[in-house]
């Protein structure tokens, strides 16, 4: 971590410890959440897609301010289908930062029910993305080398046994695992699947929800996240991804930088409101994983 | 791979796949420390899975820090309390951390995967497995952790009692293909108020029960009062495979259960997998079962093999290795902090 982050983040801790949390609704003002109203919006994405979960983490991580068994939220083993560097102009077309598996009839959700036009996908100059904002800001993250999966070849050989009566290695029930691997998408720019689990946890500082994502390789062998920075946008690998220490659960792990989040919600408000839309804090979460391809 | 003719052929299950968080590693790297020191006695842990729910990818059997117990005390008993839901899904497993390299290249691991057998064995003959379908899915898991270098090796294993002579399927088809759109209506049905009822969201075993004009999923002990009930009955499980051919692996104990308490000679099954979160018609699929005649399973002390061992990342029966100094040893991450 450069020093100007380390700085950063002590400042930053230090307010989140002498601050209480935001109380009064400030959503349409700033786009904004109270830990409150990141519940409401929790709930509500709990409920709609019941792939996500509410998280209850480490017991000694617990922000007094949510009730214990709903800390944080997390969506288990999404599959990333394209690789960034590949495709260029699809992300930038769908205003999206990370290329997960984007998601396809159901995913219009809140624009659509609120009877904005179904294609908005297709119109990115009327919803500002993340990445039309704060060019200038550079944050840099320092590289740790990788870690994790190892060659499997280092690790050591097993005694071996004549295999007990009562056990076999293998059955000719069992399926070859070769056959795992021979399920590969016919698009060229498809390499092996890798997957993710993303995580939304609530920063006090920014007074927005903050999207992780922790990533493994095609045999679900943990990805160290400066690999993760491979399947993030080029423009957005290095300035509003960062690697930081994740809140809730071990180790470092990639993260959308909330810093924007706030000023990017607040002109998605305006131009919804200026449609004669009233935007329901409980859609928040689905407008923000829209907006990153992730719902 | 053939199907939808009448001929039956042998049916062969995907194997499962584990994953573990870092913060399994993190820890049992205090676990180790703090409270199991130099003991080397198995010590019970929970694993998590969920149903597939992408047509690429399969679902695996996650470990994650909650995976192991916190309260030092907690080692004696048989199993933990661990918090579930329905996209974590508690599984029961044992593992055997071992102090030194040598101790866990010297495990002997057919023998500890014929211990886990018999448990299911015993689970299974006793009902308990009925009771608590999550058993028949148990898990082994053995390690070393090497502290001064941050490295883990490890293993798992998913014990599953092997059926001799095979088990064959007339059948193997998507849900959308073997029922018309109201069953599959009805079956969409029963499947959402059984993943989305807390009691029930995580037992990944289950049944459901067609009556006269409706379907309901039920848990599997119920099996005979169902028979007595009348209708038709499918049994169904959480299926972790992606596959489009083929069931996964958790299907093979409960065919074990299905042969030894139920007596049954044919058998429908549902594997299970999710869209978004609802049971998606085309990846889930339906599977007539043929189980054979198993004449010395009833036999006094009889036990049943067992196979299951994990193959690594290049197909081979060995260990994994995960090295994980970057993010835990302190001295590196001081000296990269400075």
């Amino acid at each position: 971590m450069v020093l100007s982050q380390r700085i950063h983040d002590a400042f930053k801790g230090a307010v989140e410890r002498i601050t209480g949390p935001r109380t009064v609704s400030a959503f349409k003002e700033k786009g904004v959440l109270t830990p409150d109203e990141f519940l409401l919006a929790g709930d509500n994405l709990v409920a709609k897609c019941p792939t996500w979960s509410w998280e209850a983490g480490d017991p000694s991580k617990r922000k007094p301010y949510f009730p214990a068994d709903k800390q944080y939220l997390i969506t288990r083993n999404v599959p990333c289908l394209r690789r960034a560097g590949s495709i260029e102009e699809e992300y930038e077309a769908a205003g999206g930062e990370v290329l997960l598996d984007t998601a396809d009839d159901e995913d219009e959700g809140w624009l659509a029910t609120h009877g904005a036009p179904s294609d908005t996908k297709k119109e990115p100059e009327e919803l500002p993305s993340m990445d039309t904002e704060e060019k200038e800001e550079k944050r840099h993250i320092n590289i740790i080398p990788s870690y994790a999966a190892g060659d499997d070849d280092d690790a050591p050989d097993m005694a071996d046994f004549e295999d007990a009566d009562n056990v076999m290695r293998n059955d000719d029930a069992t399926l070859e695992t070769a056959c795992l691997f021979a399920i590969e998408p016919d698009d060229a720019n498809i390499l092996r699947t890798r997957t993710y689990d993303v995580s939304i946890t609530y920063d006090k500082y920014y007074q927005t929800p903050r999207v992780w994502l922790t990533g493994y390789d095609e045999s679900r062998m943990l990805l160290s996240p400066e690999l993760v920075l491979e399947d993030v946008s080029q423009d957005h690998a290095r300035k509003t991804v960062t690697i930081e220490d994740h809140p809730h659960m071990a180790g470092k792990h990639a993260s959308v930088h909330p810093c924007r989040h706030g000023a990017v919600m607040k002109k998605i408000i305006d131009v919804l409101m200026s449609r004669g839309v009233d935007p329901e804090v409980d859609k928040y979460f689905h407008l923000l994983l829209h907006l990153m391809s992730l719902s | 791979v053939k199907e939808k003719t009448s001929t039956s052929s042998k049916l062969m299950f995907a194997p499962w796949q584990s994953a573990v968080d870092e913060g399994f590693w993190h820890q049992l790297a205090s676990f180790k420390l703090e409270t199991q020191r130099l003991a080397e006695h198995p010590v019970p842990v929970s694993g998590f899975f969920a149903p597939c729910s992408h047509p690429q990818v399969p679902s695996h059997l996650q470990l994650m820090e909650e995976s192991l117990p916190t309260d030092p005390g907690g080692h004696s008993s048989e199993s933990f309390a661990v918090q579930g839901n329905r996209n974590k899904c508690p599984v029961p497993g044992t593992l055997y951390n071992s102090n030194t390299l040598e101790g866990f290249t010297g495990l002997d691991t057919p023998s500890l995967l014929k211990i886990t057998t018999q448990q299911i064995w015993e689970d299974i003959q006793s009902g308990r497995a009925e009771e608590t379908s999550n058993l028949l899915n148990r898990f082994l898991l053995i390690s070393f952790a090497d502290l001064k270098k941050w490295s883990f090796y490890y293993w798992f294993a998913f014990p599953a009692v092997v059926i001799t002579p095979p088990v064959t399927s007339s059948s193997c088809r998507p849900v959308s293909e073997a029922f018309d759109e109201k069953e599959s209506t009805a079956i969409r049905e029963a499947c959402s108020e059984w993943r989305g009822t807390p009691a029930t969201a995580s037992s990944c075993f289950f049944l459901l029960h067609f009556t006269s004009g409706a379907v309901i999923a039920r848990p599997i002990k119920d099996w005979k009062l169902a028979q007595e009930e009348g209708g038709k009955v499918i049994a169904a499980f959480y299926d972790p495979c992606n596959i489009s051919t083929n069931p996964g692996w958790p299907l093979r104990n409960l065919l074990a259960l299905a042969a030894a308490r139920w007596e049954v000679k044919d058998l429908r099954v549902l594997c299970y997998r999710e869209k978004r979160g609802f049971i998606d018609p085309q990846l889930s699929l339906i599977v007539d079962v043929q189980l054979p005649e198993l004449p010395e399973w009833k036999a006094p002390g009889f036990l049943p093999k067992g196979v299951g061992w994990e193959l690594n990342t290049r197909g081979k029966a060995r260990p994994r290795s995960v090295h994980l100094a970057a993010s835990m040893d302190p001295e590196r991450m001081a000296n990269e902090a400075a």
